[in-house]
């Protein structure tokens, strides 16, 4: 008898301490997504900690109302541990954005937790009182409780985050939680009523958290797409770039590389000041030339003027041009511009095309991804601009797209510079897109026949700009930089300083 | 793939015995050349500059260029020798000229310096060491030195920026480019005696990592490392270029993917109908106040007999030793550096993004000299593949062994070498290889050992033979560089036509 009661004792000893570490991994679990989704860690921590703890308070004064078959009820509260919190983190990273209130969900959680494990000691204490000495009995369970805390607070940095992730984790501890339900299940089969009712509980208990264990991977990646605030709705990988469709709200993102090309909630902006300067000040607009520019945004623009003819936009990707005519949500954004049958759409080199092309054109917009490497930086080079002077007609307009003068002022007026030695008028400009911050443009006229506050021509429907050029080629001093190396192929200085002002960003 | 090629060193080495078929066909040509590398075709050009057309080269290869000679695969040429001009100095009047000819010189700015065709510069990033682990800026070791490293560096830059500007009694610079226009400055020549090694330690050097870079440039230019190389060749590598042709001191070089072959090029077009290639000439000698020279023409295997007033012998010294009786004594001093080149055709060249690829790629401490990018000079943005030429010279004590072990070795091991010698900053490089080609110079370039600049050999090489058989080739001057053939060409023809000789 004897031996068999240490057993059962020891047994129990046990699971207070699983539940102990069960328990504080799920709290240090939440603590860990709540500084992750939410920041601010120390908030995050000191406020998960003190309801948790607070909880289990509530949990061990509500432990005096369990009055019969409390062993039952303690395996039941084992498998709904490790249940809720096995789950938790499940739960927390699938409702991040769907819902609003994720902050009362996830104190929830801590709250339910750290009720049922404040229950549990109480309650073993109620069912060992009988069987051994009040002194011992306190002083194994208070011992075995804060060796199984040590243990989880060690393991969660060092091992369990970094190996299972946090997802991982707390699905694993539940299935840990859950076993040791189900082991108190065969091993006290007697002491237990409807003992095979409550395995069965426990047994599928278990089956769904593997379930979830097993499939981790994906839900987090399911769920890492709504991290950033957005849905990823479409991804390629082309031959040159990656690109990222992503949908929240009526707010569509494109992402080339992780980097933001557009928001369709604020591209009007950057788009109608890209286009429109260019086009109403040029003598002409038959004939039009885009670089780059591939999701047809700008040529949906230029097409609003009914002079142009002829619209050719070359760009190197064609992953991306396809997309951006056969793609609906796509084609509903840039008006079908690419079907257009004004538009051809030439996918190549654009600095190995303009050396070998013959045609001459009114207008023509520049639109490439930022200089952020040597690659890039070849088609801002003074050679480049060179180039494009030779396939422009005289007054022809052209507009660069330059980066940010706010963020990268040495790299905006590097090209602004280096534009000023191949043509005769030169400008810059600046507007504001709240998706980018202050974005900015470097304009140029082949000629003196027009000016930069000529309006040969309007557009209708407008959303913003306005056709005063003079209010936007002003700008404040902490958008001025002075003392800017001109960017040559054989110096490449616009990709040093491009990479000096984003580099402090980041 | 894997193909071993190089310059027609079989057909060469039938000059110790000479049995080539007697004469079937004879030309009469008041000038010949012969030799077609820079040195060949500068003096056609120089020809042509002074109104005389009627002049004939003649060439063993079957093309154009010498040194100066380029491949091409489907992503790229590559060059198969000399690869880039360092921008030439400003008093060099008669480069710049070429330059401007050939619309590398676009125009001269304000200040009346010559403003480059950008596309002809270098492209930016132009150099990077693999160093301590690290691609780094340059060529010169910088992160990771110990404080005396950097120190040495100081002091040894300080050095050659004195000896860049500083000028002898005669006025003229002790280092000048052409080399025979530098000055006579006993103290500076007396330099020549000795090895750059020697140099180093008499002036307190000992930084490694400045060893090794110096070794580095020596091999760069002249083949021969640090160890073998005269102190003033190994000097006048940092002080011949003025860098005084653009106002910003720039130390930059003109380069193409074809690497010189684009110079030559260039001065093809004075050759047009004046070429006879896969010619080998085997013998030259003065005969009733003319020059006979016949050679053996390599497709038709026969011989040819060219009846000429006056014939520049465009030809390196190794090579003229068997052509012309009494020359071997002297031609013994003229040591020539084997060069192997190795074109790689690669799917991608990843290492661990230090430092972007740039032109030129060193890995210090390396056998070799590192590689070029052959595609850098293009302005796509991306290439399908990667065209990569890898520089390695056989700098040794003595250079005739190393010649012959250099022929013995079969193609896979010149390409385990290569890769091998790559690996330290590639470690994938293999896997990414799809095709080698090897190609082997076994008398890549003179060298200038100690003595030999100013030296007897040199001195008795150049002198004409009875004002009918003249002398123009870049180890005349002992450092194989474009500007040196260049200039060997306008002087000789200069000589001829004008009777001005260049003294030295």
């Amino acid at each position: 008898m004897g031996k068999k009661f240490l057993r059962f004792e020891f047994l129990l000893l046990f699971a207070v301490f699983i539940i102990a570490t069960c328990g504080l991994i799920y709290e240090l679990v939440a603590g860990t997504l709540a500084s992750y989704l939410l920041g601010d860690s120390v908030k995050q921590f000191s406020f998960i900690i003190g309801v948790y703890l607070f909880s289990m308070g509530i949990g061990s004064f509500f432990s005096k109302f369990f009055n019969k078959n409390l062993l039952n009820t303690f395996v039941e509260i084992e498998i709904l541990v490790g249940l809720i919190g096995g789950l938790s983190s499940v739960v927390l990273f699938l409702l991040f954005e769907s819902v609003g209130s994720f902050q009362f969900i996830l104190y929830l959680f801590v709250f339910v937790t750290g009720f049922l494990v404040g229950l549990e000691i109480p309650l073993l204490m109620n069912i060992l009182k009988d069987r051994v000495e009040f002194k011992d009995l306190v002083s194994n369970v208070f011992t075995f409780d804060y060796i199984g805390a040590l243990l989880a607070s060690i393991l969660f940095p060092l091992v369990l985050v970094p190996k299972l992730g946090i997802m991982g984790t707390s699905l694993f501890f539940g299935m840990i939680n859950v076993s040791i339900a189900i082991a108190l299940c065969f091993l006290l089969k007697r002491e237990l009523k409807k003992p095979s009712l409550l395995r069965a509980k426990a047994i599928f208990s278990f089956v769904l958290l593997l379930v979830f264990f097993i499939f981790s991977n994906d839900i987090l990646a399911y769920s890492e797409g709504k991290l950033y605030g957005e849905n990823i709705i479409y991804t390629n990988s082309t031959p040159y770039q990656r690109i990222v469709l992503t949908h929240n709200k009526s707010d569509y993102r494109l992402y080339l590389n992780n980097n933001l090309q557009f928001s369709s909630a604020d591209e009007y902006r950057y788009h109608e000041a890209l286009v429109h300067p260019a086009m109403s000040m040029a003598k002409s607009v038959e004939n039009v030339l885009v670089l780059g520019g591939g999701d047809g945004l700008a040529v949906r623009e230029i097409l609003k003027y009914k002079d142009v003819k002829k619209v050719t936009l070359v760009d190197l990707d064609e992953g991306m041009t396809k997309l951006f005519k056969t793609n609906s949500v796509l084609t509903n954004f840039n008006q079908n511009s690419l079907n257009n049958p004004k538009v051809t759409v030439i996918n190549t080199d654009a600095y190995i095309w303009a050396k070998n092309n013959k045609e001459k054109y009114d207008v023509a917009i520049i639109d490439f991804p930022d200089p952020s490497n040597y690659s890039l930086g070849k088609l801002y080079s003074l050679n480049f601009y060179q180039t494009i002077k030779t396939i422009l007609k005289p007054n022809a307009a052209v507009v660069i797209q330059t980066t940010s003068p706010y963020f990268a002022p040495k790299s905006f007026w590097c090209i602004n510079k280096t534009v000023m030695q191949v043509f005769p008028q030169v400008d810059a400009y600046h507007v504001y897109v709240p998706s980018f911050g202050e974005w900015g443009y470097t304009i140029a006229i082949n000629g003196f026949r027009t000016t930069f506050n000529t309006v040969n021509r309007k557009a209708d429907g407008l959303k913003f700009y306005n056709y005063q050029f003079d209010r936007f080629n002003y700008f404040t001093n902490d958008m001025i930089s002075n003392q800017i190396e001109i960017n040559r192929l054989d110096n490449q200085i616009l990709v040093r300083y491009f990479d000096e002002e984003w580099g402090k960003l980041q | 793939m894997i193909r071993l090629l190089g310059t027609k060193h079989l057909l060469g080495h039938r000059l110790w015995i000479k049995d080539f078929p007697k004469p079937t066909k004879q030309i009469q040509i008041p000038y010949l050349i012969v030799g077609g590398g820079i040195s060949g075709l500068s003096a056609a050009r120089q020809f042509h500059k002074k109104g005389i057309s009627d002049f004939l080269i003649v060439e063993l290869e079957n093309h154009l260029g010498g040194n100066s000679s380029n491949g091409e695969n489907k992503y790229s040429k590559y060059p198969l020798g000399a690869h880039y001009l360092p921008l030439p100095n400003f008093q060099d009047k008669e480069l710049l000229q070429f330059l401007e000819e050939e619309k590398i010189i676009l125009k001269y700015d304000e200040k009346g310096f010559p403003v480059f065709d950008e596309l002809q510069l270098t492209f930016a990033p132009d150099e990077r060491l693999f160093y301590k682990n690290n691609w780094q800026e340059g060529v010169v070791p910088k992160e990771g030195n110990l404080i005396s490293d950097d120190l040495e560096f100081e002091k040894f830059f300080k050095k050659m920026d004195v000896f860049r500007t500083a000028k002898g009694e005669d006025q003229k610079y002790l280092f000048d480019i052409p080399l025979h226009l530098s000055s006579k400055d006993e103290k500076t020549r007396a330099l020549d005696k000795i090895t750059m090694k020697q140099w180093f330690t008499d002036n307190h050097f000992t930084s490694e990592p400045l060893y090794n870079y110096i070794d580095y440039c020596c091999k760069d230019d002249f083949g021969l490392g640090i160890e073998y190389v005269s102190a003033w060749a190994g000097i006048h590598y940092f002080a011949g270029r003025k860098q005084d042709s653009t106002p910003e001191k720039h130390d930059s070089v003109l380069t193409w993917p074809e690497g010189n072959s684009c110079l030559a090029n260039h001065l093809k077009k004075y050759t047009k109908d004046k070429s006879l290639k896969n010619h080998l000439v085997y013998e030259v000698k003065v005969e009733n106040n003319k020059v006979i020279a016949k050679a053996f023409d390599d497709v038709n295997k026969t011989s040819v007999e060219i009846i000429a007033n006056k014939v520049i012998m465009a030809s390196p010294q190794f090579v003229n030793q068997y052509l012309i009786n009494d020359r071997k004594a002297f031609t013994k001093d003229f040591h020539y550096t084997p060069w192997l080149l190795a074109t790689l055709v690669v799917n991608d060249l990843f290492d661990n993004f230090s430092f972007p690829l740039s032109w030129d790629n060193v890995i210090y401490d390396a056998k070799g000299l590192g590689y070029v990018y052959d595609q850098h000079q293009t302005v796509n943005q991306v290439q399908d593949k990667k065209v990569i030429t890898y520089y390695y010279s056989f700098s040794s004590a003595d250079l005739k062994k190393t010649r012959k072990e250099l022929y013995k070795k079969d193609k896979e091991y010149w390409k385990q070498f290569v890769l091998n010698d790559l690996k330290v900053a590639h470690p994938d490089i293999e896997e990414y290889t799809e095709d080698v080609e090897v190609f082997l110079l076994g008398h890549g370039m003179i060298s200038p050992a100690p003595g030999f600049i100013f030296g007897e050999a040199k001195k008795q090489a150049k002198q004409n033979i009875q004002n009918k058989i003249y002398f123009a080739h870049s180890d005349l001057s002992g450092i194989s560089i474009f500007e040196e053939a260049f200039h060997q060409g306008i002087n000789v023809v200069n000589e001829i036509v004008d009777g001005t000789t260049v003294d030295s």
